[in-house]
């Protein structure tokens, strides 16, 4: 086999090699970046819940604290209709462990209530509902 | 420039291999809307479609006998649109997760309550101010379920011709 053959299996073997590479990162389901947000399989569920007056109405623009026991936590704001949200944690942390606390001026926390669920959706937020009662 | 053209002749073939393979899951005849052949499927519309069908129409055709003061037709709506967000709460109970009649309650159940009041006491004011709060909800909840782009107004016109909203006389 002469020098140019070679070149010429070579070259093909580095085609070949690429468009290997790149079917198998499309069949992967993607093609490279911008995928690094997507952790959302190694994520616990999300938190989610109202923050209610002891009428009944929802309170926007309360603090919200969902807080890992011994690990800290993450402060939040109700929205304009009185509901927060927070991104899963990781899935070493056992939903048993975040607690939801919640604080307005002139407004003292009255009670917790987390909402019992018995689906296993992934997507389903772990619900929880706070009172606050006026001072 | 042998070597070129075996790399060239290989990369044509693994190309035209690709191309059949990949349109080979389709034949001539296969719609990508469906198959022509089967069986009806039982009609499902999501939140996006029944917010179009029985919530946005419902809630201009509200405003609009408002501000003409047909207080029957008006009354008339509020059922409409009521019933509207019942059927949603029912058909979608949750959208990503979140839960659909507790959002809807929160958004909308203290307005229309209000424009209940209004449209009994033939209150114009009240009834603008309360379907102002309407409106304002239902802002508010596409904005929690991350929809804030989608911005419901007060009617500035209608969109049906061929209903009239002023009162019959």
């Amino acid at each position: 086999m002469n020098s140019a053959v070679r070149r010429g299996w070579r070259m093909a073997g580095a085609v070949l090699a690429m468009i290997c590479a790149v079917a198998l990162a499309a069949w992967a389901g993607g093609s490279g970046f911008g995928d690094d947000d997507d952790n959302s399989e190694e994520e616990g569920p999300s938190y989610f819940g109202f923050v209610r007056d002891t009428n009944g109405a929802t309170v926007p623009d309360a603090k919200v604290t969902v807080a890992v026991k011994n690990r800290g936590g993450i402060v939040t704001r109700t929205d304009l209709l009185g509901t927060y949200k927070v991104p899963g944690f990781g899935k070493e942390v056992d939903p048993k462990d975040v607690e939801v606390s919640c604080d307005k001026p002139g407004y003292k926390q009255l009670r917790v209530v987390r909402r019992s669920t018995t689906s296993t959706d992934p997507k389903i937020p772990i619900e929880t509902e706070c009172t606050l009662q006026r001072i | 420039m042998r070597g070129r053209a075996i790399a060239g002749t290989i990369l044509a073939a693994i190309t035209a291999f690709g191309t059949f393979a990949a349109l080979s899951g389709r034949t001539a005849a296969e719609s990508p809307f469906g198959d022509p052949n089967a069986e009806p499927a039982p009609f499902n519309p999501q939140m996006g479609a029944l917010m179009s069908m029985l919530i946005q129409p419902r809630h201009a055709k509200l405003g609009l006998a408002g501000s003409a003061e047909n207080w029957p037709l008006a009354a008339y709506m509020l059922k409409e649109l009521r019933q509207g967000f019942a059927v949603v709460s029912k058909a979608v109970p949750r959208w990503k997760g979140l839960p659909v009649p507790d959002l809807v309650d929160a958004a909308v159940s203290q307005p229309l309550t209000l424009l209940d009041f209004a449209i009994k006491l033939r209150y114009r004011r009240q009834f603008d101010e309360a379907y102002a709060g309407l409106t304002s909800g239902c802002n508010a909840c596409h904005a929690t379920t991350d929809h804030a782009f989608v911005v419901i107004k007060v009617p500035d016109a209608s969109a049906f011709p061929n209903q009239e909203f002023a009162p019959k006389q």
